[in-house]
């Protein structure tokens, strides 16, 4: 009686010891398949973020009754690479346009949107979908030259001024391997100095020139340099001069007169999403021209819906007109991430020398 | 005597200049968190405590302060219980290999954090958990149990085992002399140990990197993110809450377990 009973007592303890371990893996299944549609999103912190959490997800949400996970813990890419292809850990992929092409050559998001499924594209300018982009740029930011207006220094009109022997130790720029605006920079030192962006000797030579020049690999810690007046001209993007438009700083943002270069703000989707139609909604919903509002005058950023009409002083001084929107020029980020290597290495031995 | 006199000068000097070199960083970090501009000045042009004021208001830093003292608080008390009874198996029983299994222990300091990190990421995304707290957990104590290890295998190489034997004659049960014998005498090490791990989670930056999960994210990682954005003085503001809390941590234990008669400096 009693080895009968020990016998038992063994089975049935391995037998609820495997039910356990197969309900244990099994839970977040069963779970998530009771839950309500879930969007994984990735997102920018800081004011972008704040105005995503409090306003705009949460009125998405109860439009489409679902749940929006937003991370906004970087890096993006190397956690959406290590999640399987077919369950990838986000749906929709928001990242500037450089990453998005390192992540559409590993087949980690789909270069394109339907049109079909996101109706506001089709009021979009057109380099927000042209073939230098992956999926949509929902907004971009110019890049070009900003300044100090309280150093006595002449009026800059050509990104070529920045290279005035009296700026000598008061430029500032970036770390060209890990900052896309020094990236998209050095591309259009090629276009300056030599036969076009793709000349990269042209560009070293420039970019040698500059030296010495104060370099900061966060984007956001170059207004700060020269809100310091630590550097008195730098590379810089105009959402990092006019934010700060309330508390009129001695600053100012240039547009060269060879062109800005675009930072774009760009969605994709990913290929193995569940939730295709509620991503595509996403998208579309980005678009709109009163979401695009809300974050364009609250960011600084330019939208790219060409039929949102922005309050003074946003829509003298944001790319919000065809003309403006024709002096922005988009870097070619395939060919860029495919030669990132070689010229990581070369710009290394440049600033380090 | 002028030889001893210009020795205890160069000695007093290193010391100052080993002090300054670790102590500099600090004073930076308290000027930009006290300095009223949104970057860092010298000289400071003022003294504001609206940095503070930023950071305690913020629900986004508070929740990351909380999250991460509930994390520090959980991983010092597994790492300890791990990592303690991993020095004494290895120490005490008699273990074939037990230099390896030390090796083997310790082996997460060799590692690149942030490769740790990865790599338990994808565990958790194969295993298609999500990225649980107790996931962030098991990370920090990845890091943390082979600090309690190596400070509990500092005592217990000088452990006179004949303290226990004598317990053990005297009729104490194992588990009597345990308590009463064993733990008293490799308590230094294990407290020691503890810190150790309270400090490394708390500021724990590479491991959390992968796995905080969205809307849950830990001090440091907060930190990195605002920084990305908004660099301004409440990264001052946080950091030196940061230093103020590790350094309460080991004055609160100084104070309640006496850590000055166990820890000779």
């Amino acid at each position: 009686m009693s080895e009968h009973r020990t016998s038992l007592n063994r089975r049935t303890f391995l037998a609820a010891g495997a039910a356990l371990s197969v309900g244990a893996v099994a839970a977040p299944h069963v779970s998530r398949a009771q839950e309500a549609a879930t969007l994984r999103i990735t997102g920018w912190g800081g004011k972008w973020g704040q105005i995503m959490s409090a306003d705009l997800i949460p009125a998405f949400e109860k439009e489409y009754k679902c749940k929006v996970i937003t991370d906004t813990a970087l890096p993006f890419l190397p956690k959406l690479q290590a999640s399987p292809r077919s369950a990838p850990i986000y749906d929709v992929l928001h990242t500037n346009s450089n990453e998005q092409w390192a992540a559409v050559e590993m087949g980690l998001v789909e270069p394109k949107i339907d049109p079909k499924q996101v109706p506001n594209l089709a009021d979009v300018y057109p380099f927000a979908v042209s073939d230098k982009i992956v999926g949509v740029s929902i907004f971009t930011s110019a890049i070009g030259l900003g300044m100090r207006t309280d150093k006595g220094y002449p009026p800059v009109t050509s990104w070529k001024d920045f290279w005035d022997a009296r700026y000598a130790g008061a430029r500032g720029g970036y770390v060209i391997p890990v900052n896309s605006l020094g990236q998209a920079f050095l591309v259009m030192c090629g276009a300056l100095y030599g036969k076009g962006y793709t000349d990269l000797d042209a560009a070293y030579g420039a970019l040698e020139k500059l030296k010495p020049m104060k370099l900061v690999d966060f984007t956001g810690a170059m207004e700060k340099m020269l809100l310091s007046s630590e550097v008195g001209i730098c590379v810089i993007h105009d959402s990092g001069i006019y934010r700060y438009y309330d508390d009129k700083p001695p600053t100012t943002f240039v547009t060269p007169s060879e062109g800005v270069l675009a930072l774009e703000q760009v969605l994709s989707l990913t290929p193995g999403s569940k939730v295709k139609e509620l991503a595509n909604a996403y998208v579309n919903y980005m678009l709109s021209p009163s979401v695009q509002k809300k974050l364009a005058q609250s960011v600084w950023y330019s939208p790219t819906n060409k039929n949102v009409k922005l309050d003074e002083p946003y829509s003298s001084m944001l790319m919000t007109t065809p003309e403006k929107v024709s002096k922005l020029i988009q870097v070619d980020w395939k060919w860029y991430n495919a030669r990132k290597d070689e010229i990581d290495s070369r710009v290394n031995r440049i600033f380090r020398g | 005597m002028l030889s001893i006199r210009i020795g205890r000068w160069i000695y007093l000097s290193v010391n100052a200049l080993v002090l300054l070199f670790m102590l500099a960083p600090i004073a930076i970090i308290f000027v930009f968190a006290l300095n009223p501009t949104p970057y860092i000045e010298f000289p400071p042009v003022g003294v504001s405590l609206k940095w503070f004021d930023k950071f305690f208001a913020s629900t986004q830093f508070m929740s990351a302060l909380a999250l991460s003292l509930e994390v520090a608080a959980m991983t010092t008390v597994a790492a300890t219980l791990l990592g303690a009874s991993a020095a004494l198996g290895i120490a005490r029983g008699n273990v074939p290999g037990s230099r390896a299994i030390t090796a083997v222990m310790l082996s997460p300091l060799m590692l690149p954090a942030i490769l740790t990190g990865l790599a338990l990421f994808q565990t958790y995304v194969l295993l298609d958990v999500g990225r649980p707290l107790w996931g962030l957990v098991v990370g920090h104590c990845l890091v943390t149990v082979p600090y309690v290890v190596r400070t509990t295998l500092a005592v217990l190489h000088n452990f006179d085992m004949k303290l226990e034997e004598a317990a053990r004659n005297l009729g104490a049960s194992p588990q009597r002399t345990f308590f009463e014998v064993t733990l008293p005498l490799i308590k230094p090490g294990v407290i020691a140990g503890g810190i150790f791990a309270f400090i490394v989670s708390f500021d724990q930056f590479p491991v959390s990197l992968f796995l905080v999960s969205p809307g849950q994210e830990t001090l440091p990682i907060t930190l990195f993110n605002y920084l990305k954005y908004d660099l301004d003085g409440t990264i001052g503001a946080a950091s030196v809450v940061s230093i103020l809390l590790a350094a309460l941590v080991v004055i609160g234990l100084d104070r309640t377990v006496g850590l000055r008669s166990y820890v000779k400096l």
